[in-house]
């Protein structure tokens, strides 16, 4: 009844890049759920992929002055898995860091490793990039 | 404050401190310093339809068990072990209410009533209405308005999409829904499965999903907490799965 939906294959790529606003990271969700229903997840696995992407978003807005700034995420799918990556363009460092601003960092952290199987945080010359991979049919037992 | 005590968790809690490997003060310790986690960690499924309470009720009942489970000999760091828990068990509760498993039928309902939301909302403003305007009237989130109006575009034959014009309202390019198609399909699959189960469990998943009770109200006409309702629903439903997969291998 609803099999039209068309299937990505390993080596397939989408970016979407939006203005670095918290209440448009609905977008990157959105898309991730779209992708990953695409690429073979199942409901168990887009439901954390698209919490997990949510993180992503948050974690990389972290410690940044974004009202000019653009996030950009990038969906790869892989052989048997997927791999998600955002990048900050354009902000201006927010200054110091707040110490609620470490809390949600360190709980984005704590939730991206309880949902996906690999992730990290680097930023370089302004831009901020985040990353995770989760594998497709692997759950805890 | 005692978390887990406060709201009966239901006669089949396997919350009990006999099972933890820590003294009783240690786990008194070690449930109090975490309840910010279990609260932020509920605040993360907001806007999803449940409220802020009973998220929070369920993380916390989920950080008593991560603090049972726990096993401090084994060098795994306690926050790790009750967020994967914790959040585990936000995500059992949504499935429980019918929002993950049964994603795509919910969706489906969902879009129907934006249908008829749609169709009322534009009488009385005399225009089409807003994403905003169309969660409120329904009561469900932004997202899961998007995200239904996203998905009905996929249920859609071309045939239709051919004959669709663009100043319809969203009522108008759904056609008709015929519901007993559904029903006919759920009772050859659900049948023999729901026959299997005992008396009180089809009791109370027919209250849930023919009657429409709430959870909290069936938890009232049957006597027992609401979480207890959820699990029985929950083990329910996990046992209609198994025996509609069993059923389909039957069929075929």
């Amino acid at each position: 009844m609803t099999d039209s939906m068309e299937k990505l294959a390993a080596g397939d790529r989408i970016e979407l890049t939006f203005p670095a606003r918290g209440d448009l990271i609905v977008l990157a969700r959105l898309v991730t759920s779209a992708i990953s229903a695409r690429a073979g997840f199942d409901i168990e696995e887009l439901e954390d992929l698209r919490l997990a992407v949510g993180e992503l978003c948050l974690l990389t807005l972290q410690g940044h002055d974004s009202r000019y700034g653009d996030l950009r995420l990038e969906l790869s799918v892989l052989d048997d898995a997927i791999g998600v990556q955002c990048t900050l363009e354009h902000a201006a460092p927010g200054g110091e860091t707040q110490p609620d601003e470490d809390e949600s960092a360190f709980l984005s952290q704590q939730i991206l490793d309880a949902l996906v199987d690999e992730h990290g945080r680097e930023s370089q010359d302004g831009s901020v990039r985040t990353w995770l991979r989760k594998r497709r049919g692997v759950h805890d037992a | 404050m005692t978390v887990g005590r406060e709201k009966d968790p239901g006669p089949e809690s396997d919350t009990g401190a006999d099972q933890s490997p820590l003294d009783p003060a240690e786990r008194e310790e070690l449930i109090t310093s975490n309840l910010g986690l279990a609260h932020q960690l509920a605040r993360r499924f907001l806007h999803r339809g449940e409220p802020l309470d009973d998220l929070v009720q369920v993380a916390s009942v989920a950080l008593v068990k991560s603090v049972d489970r726990f096993d401090p000999s084994r060098g795994v760091d306690f926050a790790a072990f009750a967020t994967r828990t914790i959040i585990g068990e936000l995500k059992r509760h949504f499935r429980d209410k019918g929002w993950a498993v049964r994603a795509s039928r919910r969706v489906q309902e969902l879009y129907l009533e934006l249908g008829h939301a749609t169709a009322s909302l534009v009488q009385q403003l005399g225009r089409n209405p807003t994403v905003a305007e169309l969660a409120e009237a329904t009561g469900a989130s932004e997202e899961a308005v998007i995200e239904a109006i996203e998905a009905g575009q996929g249920y859609r034959a071309a045939s239709i999409d051919a004959n669709e014009s663009e100043d319809d309202p969203l009522s108008a390019r759904l056609g008709e829904h015929d519901g007993n198609y559904d029903s006919v399909e759920d009772r050859v699959l659900l049948g023999p499965a729901l026959a299997t189960l005992p008396e009180r469990e089809q009791s109370i998943l027919r209250m849930r999903f023919v009657d429409g009770l709430t959870q909290s109200e069936i938890a009232v006409a049957v006597g027992v907490s609401q979480m207890h309702v959820s699990r029985l629903l929950s083990s329910s439903l996990q046992k209609l799965r198994e025996g509609i997969g069993r059923t389909e291998t039957d069929v075929s």
